[in-house]
């Protein structure tokens, strides 16, 4: 008997993850608290500002709170999502627009489920493959975000609120539907 | 004697390789327990001993799988203790352990060897340092990135997001020409006392020559590199790090010129940069939201921005021949850890 080829992926070792959880949904967001989960990128903030302000003024959430990920490549701390979860309803996070942010943005988005918070996560439509590769990691095959045309980071501060107003129903779709 | 020797089983293990997805497109050497018990023997470290972990995809990679990839990349058994090293100092890359891998920029680790290690090993330590054609170099290299790969699960097109990567990548093995070289060795620079072997390791966005053999004033050659260090294409933040792998003929002209490491270091620091209004010609001035470099506005078109920061975001080595005035112009990825690990080989 020939001697058999080894596996340089240790992929025997890994045991298969349980199902990750999704967290209850709302009927709707009046009166929500939205948490804005940014992650330093060039117009992710305003992106995400703008998307707050439209989910007050267009679906009656009460107000909108901005926070800031550091390192947007790597989850968001558990101190975070700590703090996300204890002052907010449901979390908006991205945008993922490069090859680890918008994996982790999905990651974020996962986790913050696990926390009990709806989320719905964005990232630019270049990277659907990685963030789905991510969320399959992660316990969450075929985990819903929504997405943005490719680039973002070049848009005009004019074009940043037209591309949160394409995506808005998305958003609320993924924070609403069970 | 070849007779003995079965091609056509030799390809079947290497298609059987392929087919599984462990190969980054060149053959693989098929790894058996008993190649890979010669690679663990070189060790004191257990196989199941974590060198690291890649904490968002959830992955790590410990010794006997850092084995396997180092035997399917080409390694003989004994530069094992030379991969440990080069991973470990990678490893230490913020980048590295960050998001690097995954990056639209498509990294490459730059892996520096000194020491006796490399003459013991057969490193290349003279011409065509950034290769191909050396066995040690070539394959520690590829170890590398096999391990991204296979241990870490980072794979083109999926998790990994290269948008043209660099050539280089998984390639790039240095043994540092000491013996040429006016200045201490680089593992020096990393903290290891002299005549040690170690690896040191840091990731590039990429490299590019600066060819300059025809001034004998060691100044002039100064400004043509800090030339190419300066070009707006590659500034994305407000600090930037790029070292410079000197050929022995550049080097020795500086030296013989009374110029150290740290006069060079001190001397690129203060000329590199560029000023507000090239800044703003290529659109790398006043980011919205980071900032990093100030001056949305003609306001500050005439002041000069320096974008080498410490003496660490300038690592500098010497390798390559003694046959043309050819340097290298490093581009960091992030910053180097300024750590060289020593080669451990088991007693």
């Amino acid at each position: 008997m020939p001697n058999p080829i080894l596996d340089p992926t240790g992929a025997t070792a890994t045991a298969t993850k349980p199902r990750a959880p999704r967290a209850p949904r709302r009927k709707d967001l009046r009166g929500a608290t939205i948490g804005l989960l940014g992650n330093t990128k060039q117009n992710a903030a305003p992106f995400l500002d703008e998307i707050g302000r439209l989910l007050i003024s267009q679906h009656g959430a009460s107000k909108a709170i901005a926070r800031t990920k550091v390192n947007f490549a790597a989850p968001a701390p558990e101190e975070l999502i700590k703090e996300l979860q204890a002052s907010c309803d449901v979390i908006v996070t991205g945008i993922g627009d490069c090859g680890s942010c918008s994996a982790s943005a999905v990651a974020d988005g996962i986790a913050l489920e696990a926390a009990g918070l709806p989320a719905a996560a964005i990232c630019s439509d270049a990277f659907a493959v990685t963030a789905d590769a991510m969320a399959e990691l992660r316990g969450a095959p075929g985990y819903p975000y929504a997405t943005t045309p490719h680039p973002v980071a070049v848009l005009t501060a004019d074009q940043v609120r037209e591309r949160a107003a394409q995506v808005l129903g998305d958003v609320v779709a993924l924070l609403t539907h069970p | 004697m070849t007779a003995e020797l079965d091609p056509d089983a030799a390809q079947a293990a290497i298609e059987y390789c392929y087919a599984q997805d462990w190969s980054d497109g060149l053959p693989l050497v098929p790894a058996s327990q008993p190649l890979v018990d010669r690679f663990l023997a070189t060790t004191s470290k257990s196989p199941d001993e974590v060198l690291g972990e890649l904490e968002q995809v959830g992955r790590d990679c410990t010794v006997y799988l850092a084995a396997v990839n180092a035997a399917m990349a080409g390694c003989l058994p004994g530069y094992f203790p030379v991969v440990l090293a080069a991973f470990d100092a990678l490893m230490r890359e913020r980048a590295a352990r960050g998001g690097g891998w995954q990056s639209t920029s498509g990294p490459a680790p730059m892996i520096v060897v000194n020491g006796p290690v490399r003459h013991e090993l057969g490193f290349n330590t003279a011409g065509g340092a950034f290769g191909p054609g050396f066995r040690p170099n070539a394959t520690v290299a590829r170890a590398i990135g096999l391990i991204v790969r296979n241990a870490f699960g980072v794979r083109p097109h999926v998790l990994e997001q290269a948008t043209q990567g660099l050539p280089g990548r998984w390639s790039i093995c240095l043994a540092e020409n000491e013996e040429e070289s006016p200045w201490p060795p680089f593992a020096i620079d990393g903290g290891q006392p002299a005549g040690v072997s170690a690896v040191s390791a840091t990731l590039l966005r990429t490299c590019e020559f600066v060819d300059n053999r025809h001034t004998p004033d060691p100044e002039q050659v100064l400004w043509d590199i800090a030339d190419t260090i300066s070009r707006t294409g590659s500034l994305i933040f407000r600090d930037t790090s790029a070292g410079v792998v000197f050929c022995p003929e550049h080097a020795q002209m500086l030296a013989d010129a009374g110029y150290g490491k740290p006069d060079v270091q001190a001397w690129l620091m203060e000329h590199c940069g560029r000023t507000g209004a090239d800044l703003r010609q290529a659109g790398k001035n006043g980011l919205r939201g980071i900032a990093r470099f100030a001056s949305p506005d003609e306001t500050g078109d005439g002041e000069f921005t320096r974008i080498l920061p410490s003496p660490r975001h300038v690592p500098i080595v010497v390798a390559g021949a003694r046959n043309a005035a050819i340097s290298m112009v490093v581009r960091v990825f992030g910053e180097w850890s300024g750590t060289a690990i020593p080669v451990q080989v088991k007693p």
